[in-house]
């Protein structure tokens, strides 16, 4: 990746994360769309593994300080999807919308599914009811968002598959 | 190249476990711990986020509180709007009970459906929510408190259709609240409001009404009984007719606010409605009434009067005989029949309520009032 590819995925990172904060409370949906979650996966299948995992705990780190959840759930959830995402995309990452979606949804629903159970400490029917009907909801709604954000932001960035 | 690959997979290895670890050892923090680098973080880094997303929220809440507020002013709009629909609907619901409490018999209450066509321009029908099987027949008037709306054409077993005084076919025998004039009142053919308006055709040309004079029904020709309102003159109409006038009446009732109504009975028809809607023609009749009840309540009175002055003079004749007996020596009964009592409805033997008795030993000269035994009845 060279420079100007890399400030312009930073840029529509940025982008995507200035959404998280500013479009997510405005809408309030109980479902709602993680725009850091595309922010990752966007960096992270243009970065090594290990670079993959450090965005992923950065900006975990970030939602772990504003939001009200334990401190270090988002980092640890993260830094795991940052470096799976990293490295499936060596695997199977095509320059596929349906894919992309797909890989939206997979990865938010991880992401969900390692917060959850290492911030709630214990199995109860309301983190079943999370897991198993509102972060599919939530991945599902994200991977539409996150496919109609790269859809809209794709003549600002360099797309590399390789 | 294939070192380089292991070197980098183990880095990329190390990372993500050294990226655990440190989260791990976030999460097992204790609150007190965790909460300053979280807050260092919150008031370096993370600030213009943290300053985004509370002007975020302070925009959601702002939005929510005025949909809220315009939520309260539509409830108070509509709240409003029901409150004063309620109010007509109550005042029409009193007006006929009102009129109902004063026709007393032979009336059938109906709620009225409007069912205009789109295509017409003027209300000429309505359908009634009674029916033959409640006792409407054709050719039965429909009355509001107003006065007249129509008359029933159709009477099926539930509902019936009324043709209203718009109507092309309606006819009704009228005269004005004097009975000095005499006419029929044919629906007016004009446009816009003034297709509500009404005729009074056939008026003597010798007769002429001014404008604000009321119109009734004659009862002339049977389908209408006597005095109820149809409407106030308005002008008169110029016509081709040399001996007749006719004149532009306003209608008493306005067919859009009709909503319920009474179908009068061909009996109450026959019968007549009397001074429902205050019908100065009905006057005489209604003077009869209360002279007639004048004069009964005069004869009650009189002869009350009558009763209380021949037990009065009757108490005093018994007083004087006994008097007479007392004072030459001879027995008096106790049990004297009471005339004034009697008078009253009170029988003899039964119980009374104590009366101071006075003394009846000795002779009292001023207990004959000389005026009242000299007198006689009259």
């Amino acid at each position: 990746m060279n420079w100007t590819g890399a400030v312009r995925t930073m840029l529509v990172c940025a982008i995507l994360i200035v959404l998280h904060y500013t479009l997510r409370p405005l809408l309030a949906w109980r479902a709602s769309i993680d725009f850091l979650i595309v922010a990752l996966l966007l960096g992270s299948v243009r970065l090594r593994p290990g670079a993959a995992a450090v965005y992923g705990f950065l900006l975990g780190l970030v939602a772990d300080s504003i939001a009200v959840s334990p401190f270090g759930a988002a980092a640890l959830a993260m830094s795991i999807v940052g470096f799976g995402a990293s490295w499936l995309k060596a695997v199977f990452f095509a320059d596929n919308l349906a894919l992309n979606g797909f890989f939206l949804f997979l990865a938010k629903w991880i992401f969900d599914l390692i917060f959850l159970i290492v911030g709630h400490r214990a199995i109860d029917p309301e983190l079943a009811m999370q897991i198993f009907v509102w972060s599919p909801l939530a991945a599902a709604v994200t991977a539409v968002a996150g496919v109609l954000a790269l859809s809209l932001l794709k003549p600002l960035m360099e797309v590399r598959t390789t | 190249m294939a070192t380089a690959a292991r070197y980098g997979s183990r880095v990329d290895a190390g990372l993500l476990v050294g990226c655990v670890v440190l989260s791990l050892i976030a999460v097992v923090l204790k609150d007190e711990d965790r909460e300053p680098v979280a807050s260092a973080l919150r008031r370096s880094v993370v600030a213009p986020l943290v300053s985004l997303q509370r002007g975020a929220e302070r925009w959601r809440s702002a939005w929510v509180t005025s949909e809220q507020r315009q939520l309260v002013a539509d409830s108070g709009a509509i709240r409003g709007i029901k409150e004063h629909a309620l109010l007509v609907e109550n005042e029409q619901l009193r007006k006929i009970v009102g009129l109902g409490s004063r026709l007393e018999w032979g009336f059938v209450p109906a709620e009225a459906v409007h069912s205009a066509a789109p295509s017409e321009d003027v209300v000429t029908n309505m359908t009634l929510t009674a029916g033959s099987v409640a006792g409407v027949q054709r050719y039965n008037p429909v009355v509001a408190p107003e006065g007249l709306v129509g008359v029933v054409q159709t009477a099926d077993p539930t509902m019936s259709v009324a043709i209203l005084y718009t109507s092309p076919d309606f006819r009704a025998s009228a005269m004005s609240a004097d009975a000095s004039a005499f006419g029929i009142v044919y629906p007016h053919t004009g446009r816009g409001s003034a297709a509500y308006m009404l005729e009074l055709r056939g008026v003597p040309t010798r007769v002429q009404l001014k404008p604000g004079t009321q119109i009734f029904t004659s009862g002339l020709g049977g389908t209408f009984p006597r005095g109820i309102t149809i409407g106030t003159v308005v002008s008169e109409l110029k016509t081709t007719e040399p001996w007749t006038r006719t004149y532009l009446l306003r209608p008493a009732v306005s067919p859009s606010r009709v909503t319920t109504v009474l179908v009068l009975t061909a009996q109450r028809v026959t019968q007549g409605t009397g001074n429902v809607w205050g019908v100065a023609v009905n006057a005489d009749s209604a003077t009869r009434r209360i002279a007639a009840a004048n004069d009964s309540i005069a004869r009650q009175a009189a002869l009350i009067e009558a009763q209380a002055r021949r037990a009065a003079l009757d108490s005093v004749r018994r007083a004087t005989i006994d008097s007479v007996r007392r004072s030459l020596g001879a027995f008096v009964s106790p049990e004297s029949p009471d005339s004034a009592n009697r008078a009253s409805g009170i029988l003899p033997g039964a119980p009374r309520a104590p009366v101071q008795r006075r003394d009846t030993t000795r002779a009292r000269r001023d207990s004959i009032r000389p005026d009242t035994t000299r007198k006689s009845p009259t």
